[in-house]
């Protein structure tokens, strides 16, 4: 087999496991406090002391937006995590044994599919309250359905197929066929809907942060970042330009990695 | 037509699901309503007094439906934040701003992007398919709100060719308010246009590597008439499904960028009430959205049945 | 006399990443105006690319190196495209082999049929319609009207195939080129297209390039024919001359017939024992909807004896392979009895050779699938057995590190059949193993299932729709119509003395018995002999749930048959047939 170069995927993950240490390394050094104030230093220009600049209170901009992009990839991969498991055990389930009750599931996921995320998103934050933990929650859990509609078209797939007949021929029991012998198959595609779902999930933490119904100071976020810049964008446009900036790489790189799987599997 | 009395009655029933659900959730919040209209001080005979009258000691299946009852007169009670005023008059002023907001980016959406998705496909892999490849991927990576603040800063602060937060009301003149919405309209509508060129350039490749399209050229098409004589019929039957997803999305995005722009639609009016725990104002709006999404979904459906014969008797 | 087409050193080159791969190699040949010119070969020989260059529909990356190819004389190579596209449709036209697929979807028939018209004449629409409906009257489409309005998936296989026909003939092109026409058409409907592409070829005077991988109907339908073997002409000469004496390896390989069939002598214990077997679906529409039911077999009775290779013959759709998941007991909605004799193990080997084994695992994890589950827990012992059995079915060991991908078709039903084995299978069920190979690779694998059949006296139930196939290998056949064993009985009895009218329209159908005669080199049949079909359909119709299946389709049927259910008559010998006629009046 000759392997053709596969450009997004090389990209897209150079450039998400560059914020990933980025993100990390923000967890454990930055170069200045990032609630540290400056009154001296209020508002200025990147400069070599301040490379991304300073904010409206003297804060150093580079050392929040590491510490910022350390809460968007945790709030990501928890999201994720939570929607790809049961996401995929539902989606197993309901697409190997079908019937009534896959009837039921698919119909209420396809209701919630059919919402805008982001207003199912607030409508549990109206409930729950806002905080990382409970955006993780309802992000988490609205991920549910994507996953499961995917996985399921997938086993419903495969489960037609004569070699997964012919494990049941054998007497293979419906978990070996489904973990066994179905699910390596979709390994591509539920990856895929991983990135998809990393996306968005970034995505989506920076809108509800930006509305102030995400995560809570002193938690730092980036979409609380820019929403605190917008009032300074006249003055200090960078306030607004590297946090900004930081969530578009990341997400593009999440992008591109699903384009590159997306390849794979065709 | 009996298909499609059978798809009324699931809507019906889906739009019933629905409402019941954001209801008694909304029911099951610590701290109800006449905690939150008479404030922490009040002594729980005060609180006693006020619930009866709001009738919040009623089993739920009935508060349910005399809220239902309401709802269905466009009664949805009054906001606990504005004392006095009803929640249908606080929608009111709200909703032809969202509506317009909405129908002006899917213009400037469906303007742009199905041209531009046939034209990717039919050049596909030459440098305008290649440059827009790498346009959509950026445009589909900008947080909405960020892209609401970069326009705001380039036209807006910049250029001058709006003044942030200077917003008029359709009423008022309609100029005025579609010229300053114009922006906040084009921050919503970019990276939807984005998906749907994506969407639709994938859709034609697919179609166009299908038998027919060897019979269509077999019999001495041109690769227009392919394209435009059998292949775009055959496309758009997916993208229709998607634009379904599309407006959707439209209504999530303007949640987020009235708040940008500080336009006075639904959206903004949402996010304070749910600051503000309003829950009256949210219900109501939670069950406009649904109504919305719900109905737009039908719509799909029968466009669906039109445009594919395969479905029509099945 | 100039020929219609010349082809001229032409190779076709495909670009694969830095290498590339030659499909056509300096190919030259001719097609006179008004011959039929078989082209013969297997998949990914190269047979259709220079027809495809021919009409200017090669796929996108495809190159032509080099050559040339002249149409009445004109070299289509240097013509602009808007020329070449003039000659599309209006000289040359074409049919595929899916009919499923080569119509659009979403366009009423009428439409796509006039299309020609409208692209490369000024008729007015109301002449086009009618020279529509007469295109359509002409491929036998009786009811021409009521299908100009239809859409093609409310159409059968047959008749979308002679919509095919008719659009290609309406602007009565003087050369047809039909890549593999009857490829994925019944026996029957093969055999009316066939014959529909004489009655043009005759009438019309229409240069048809036939391409075919398979032989007996090039044999039945061309008078001169090329084989093609890896992108170049092996062989080229009259039908007759070259079926007589092949002088190439592989057209001898290629006419070199199926393996001989082995005596078998049916009185072993009984296998398999099906009593009064009804089948049906449940359907149900949407999650409150009715339930339906389907039914899909109907009061099948059937016997397989230890160590006989029965043969199941039917076309698609009839029921054969819900009935084989019926008795792996895959399906569970039936009545009557299904009885397996104990230590049986019944296990299948499928049709699609892509979709049989786990593309996930290599070969060595799927065939140990099979020791896992009968509880051999030892690794190595597991990789001994699939080492030997590797070796049984004719395969090195080494394809254990194998994906299945990596494995051509012949290979992976090698690979099915081994692990089939492993399961220690006394009773294999066999679902047109053999219709997605080539015909070089099939006899070999029908070799294979006789000499397993003989070393490990297994029961084979070989279901295919193949008449060919099923009289080499099965000592004893059930032919069977929409989910009715219609006749039963020794291969040799049957084939020899067909009863039921349906088991005589499939033997008059199977393309080498028409050609060649009964004994094989016969004479040909007279010309129009076949058009006795062309009135056949295949649009199946709801039937009367009481009345005899064959009835809607049956050329002896009288008034009677419709309401009631003939019952079956024995012809003695074990040859029953379920016909009106073999009944006392």
């Amino acid at each position: 087999m000759k392997r053709k170069k596969n450009y997004s995927l090389t990209v897209g993950g150079t450039l998400t496991l560059v914020f990933l240490l980025f993100a990390l390394v923000g967890q454990v050094w930055t170069p200045y406090s990032p609630t540290a104030m400056d009154s001296t230093a209020v508002c200025l220009f990147p400069c070599a002391a301040h490379p991304m600049g300073t904010d409206n209170f003297g804060r150093d901009i580079l050392s929040r937006v590491m510490e910022g992009s350390g809460s968007t990839f945790f709030v990501a991969i928890c999201t994720v995590l939570i929607g790809g498991a049961f996401g995929t055990l539902i989606g197993a389930l309901t697409g190997y044994f079908g019937g009534r009750a896959d009837n039921l599931v698919m119909r209420f996921n396809d209701i919630l599919l059919s919402f805008p995320s982001i207003l199912l998103a607030l409508i549990f934050v109206s409930l729950l309250g806002p905080g990382r933990y409970n955006i993780i929650l309802a992000l988490g859990v609205l991920f549910i359905p994507s996953f499961a509609r995917i996985v399921r078209s997938e086993v419903i797939r495969f489960r037609e197929l004569d070699f997964v007949r012919s494990a049941r021929i054998m007497g293979a029991g419906p978990l070996r066929i489904i973990f066994f012998h179905i699910l390596p198959n979709a390994r591509v595609s539920i990856l895929t809907a991983a990135a998809i779902g990393f996306n968005n999930a970034v995505l989506a933490e920076a809108s509800m942060s930006y509305l102030s119904l995400g995560i809570q100071p002193p938690d730092p976020s980036l979409g609380r970042m820019l929403s605190e810049a917008q009032s300074y964008l006249f003055q200090a446009p960078w306030y607004a330009i590297f946090p900004g900036l930081t969530i578009i790489l990341i997400v593009l790189g999440f992008s591109m990695v699903s384009e590159g799987l997306r390849a794979i599997r065709e | 037509m009996k298909l499609i009395i059978r798809k009324l009655i699931t809507l019906i029933i889906t739009l019933l699901v629905i409402s019941f659900l954001s209801f008694a959730a909304f029911s099951l919040i610590p701290g109800d309503a006449a905690l939150t209209r008479l404030g922490q001080d009040a002594t729980p005979q005060q609180l006693a007094a006020l619930r009866a009258e709001m009738g919040l000691d009623d089993p739920l299946p009935e508060r349910y439906a005399d809220w239902l009852a309401g709802a269905l007169r466009g009664d949805f009670g009054e906001s606990y934040r504005y004392e006095g005023t009803t929640v249908a008059s606080l929608l009111s002023q709200r909703l032809p701003v969202t509506v317009l907001l909405a129908v002006l980016s899917l213009i400037m959406i469906t303007a742009v992007s199905l041209p531009l998705g046939i034209a990717c496909a039919r050049y596909s892999g030459k440098w305008l398919d290649i440059l827009v490849n790498q346009l959509t991927q950026l445009a589909m990576a900008i947080p909405p709100f960020f892209l609401g603040m970069i326009l705001t800063y380039v036209f807006g602060l910049t250029l001058r060719w709006f003044q942030p937060g200077d917003f008029t009301q359709p009423s008022e003149d309609l100029a005025a308010c579609l010229s300053y919405l114009a922006f906040p309209a084009l921050a919503v509508a970019l990276p939807k246009i984005a998906m749907v060129v994506r969407f639709l350039r994938g859709s034609v490749l697919s179609e166009m590597g299908k038998d027919y399209v060897r019979t269509a050229f077999s019999k001495g098409n041109s690769e227009n008439g392919v394209l435009y004589g059998h292949v775009l019929g055959n496309a758009m039957i997916p993208v229709v499904t998607f634009f379904a997803m599309v407006i959707a999305e439209i209504l999530a995005g303007s949640i987020v960028v009235e708040q940008v722009f500080s336009v006075p639609g639904v959206g903004r009016l949402l996010i304070s009430s749910i600051s503000d725990r309003d829950y009256p104002v949210v219900q109501a709006i939670v069950l406009y959205v649904a109504a919305a999404t719900v109905l737009i979904n039908f719509a799909v459906d029968l466009l669906y049945q039109l445009l594919d014969p395969r479905v029509r008797e099945a | 006399m100039q020929p219609l087409v010349e082809i001229n050193n032409l190779s076709i080159r495909f670009p694969e990443g830095e290498s590339s791969f030659d499909a056509v190699k300096k190919i030259s040949f001719t097609v006179g105006a008004g011959e039929i010119l078989g082209v013969v070969g297997e998949s990914g020989s190269g047979k259709s690319m220079s027809a495809l260059a021919l009409m200017g529909l090669l796929p996108r990356d495809a190159e032509v190196v080099s050559g040339e190819i002249r149409f009445r004389g004109q070299d289509l190579l240097a013509m602009t495209d808007a020329e070449r596209r003039r000659l599309r449709g209006q000289e040359m036209a074409m049919v595929f082999q899916e009919p499923m697929t080569s119509l659009n979807p979403v366009m009423k028939i009428g439409k796509q049929v006039g299309e020609s018209l409208r692209l490369h004449t000024d008729l007015p629409a109301r002449e086009i319609r009618e020279r529509t409906v007469a295109a359509l009257r002409e491929v036998g489409l009786a009811d021409a009207e009521a299908i100009c309005e239809r859409y093609p998936h409310e159409l059968s296989g047959g008749m979308r195939q002679r919509v095919m026909l008719a659009q290609a003939m309406i602007t009565s092109p003087s050369l047809l080129i039909a890549d593999e026409p009857t490829t994925a058409l019944d026996c029957v409907v093969q055999a009316q297209i066939l014959e529909l592409l004489k009655k043009i070829h005759r009438e019309r005077g229409t240069a048809i390039v036939f391409i075919s991988h398979d032989l007996n109907v090039i044999r039945e339908i061309s008078s001169r024919v090329l084989v093609v073997w890896k992108g170049q002409i092996v062989e080229e000469g009259s039908t007759k001359e070259v079926f007589s004496s092949p002088r190439h390896e592989y057209t001898r390989r290629l006419i070199a017939s199926y393996p001989a069939r082995e005596p078998q002598d049916g009185k072993g214990k009984p296998v398999l024992r099906l009593r009064d077997l009804d089948v049906w679906y449940e359907t149900r529409r949407g999650l409150f909807g009715k339930k339906g039911k389907k039914q899909v077999i109907r009061g099948v009775s059937l016997t397989a004896r230890e160590g006989e290779i029965l043969g199941i013959v039917g076309e698609s759709g009839c029921g054969k392979s819900t009935l084989c998941k019926t008795i792996l007991g895959l399906h569970n909605r039936y009545a009557g009895t299904v009885e397996v004799a104990d230590g049986a193990r019944p296990q299948m080997v499928f049709q699609d050779p892509a979709g049989s084994l786990n593309p996930a695992r290599t070969v060595g994890w799927i065939l140990e699938e099979p020791l896992r589950l009968r509880g051999i827990s030892d690794r190595e012992e597991r990789k001994r057995l699939v080492a030997s059995m590797l070796k049984e079915v004719g395969l090195d060991a080494s394809f254990a590190g194998r994906r299945p991908r990596e494995l051509s078709g012949g290979q992976r039903q090698r690979i099915s059949i081994g692990a089939a084995l492993l399961m220690d299978s006394r009773l294999l069920i066999a679902d047109e193993p053999v219709s997605a190979l080539d015909v070089t690779v099939q006899s070999q694998i029908l070799a294979l299932f006789a000499r397993m059949h003989r070393e490990r006296k297994l029961t084979i139930l070989f279901i295919s729709h193949d008449l060919n196939v099923v009289r080499s290998l099965c000592g004893r056949i059930a032919v069977i119509y929409r989910g009715e064993i219609v006749e039963e009985g020794r291969a040799d009895d049957v084939y020899e003395h067909p009863a039921h009218p349906y088991t005589k329209l499939l033997l008059a159908s199977v393309a080498g018995r028409r050609a060649a005669g009964e004994d094989g080199r016969g004479p040909e049949r007279p010309e129009g002999a076949g058009e006795a079909f062309l009135g056949l359909t295949d649009q199946k119709t709801e039937r009367a749930p009481e009345g005899c299946v064959f009835f809607d389709r049956c050329p002896e049927r009288c008034a009677s048959c419709r309401d009631k259910r003939p019952d079956p008559t024995d012809l003695g010998g074990g040859h029953t047939f379920r016909c009106r006629r073999g009944q006392p009046a």
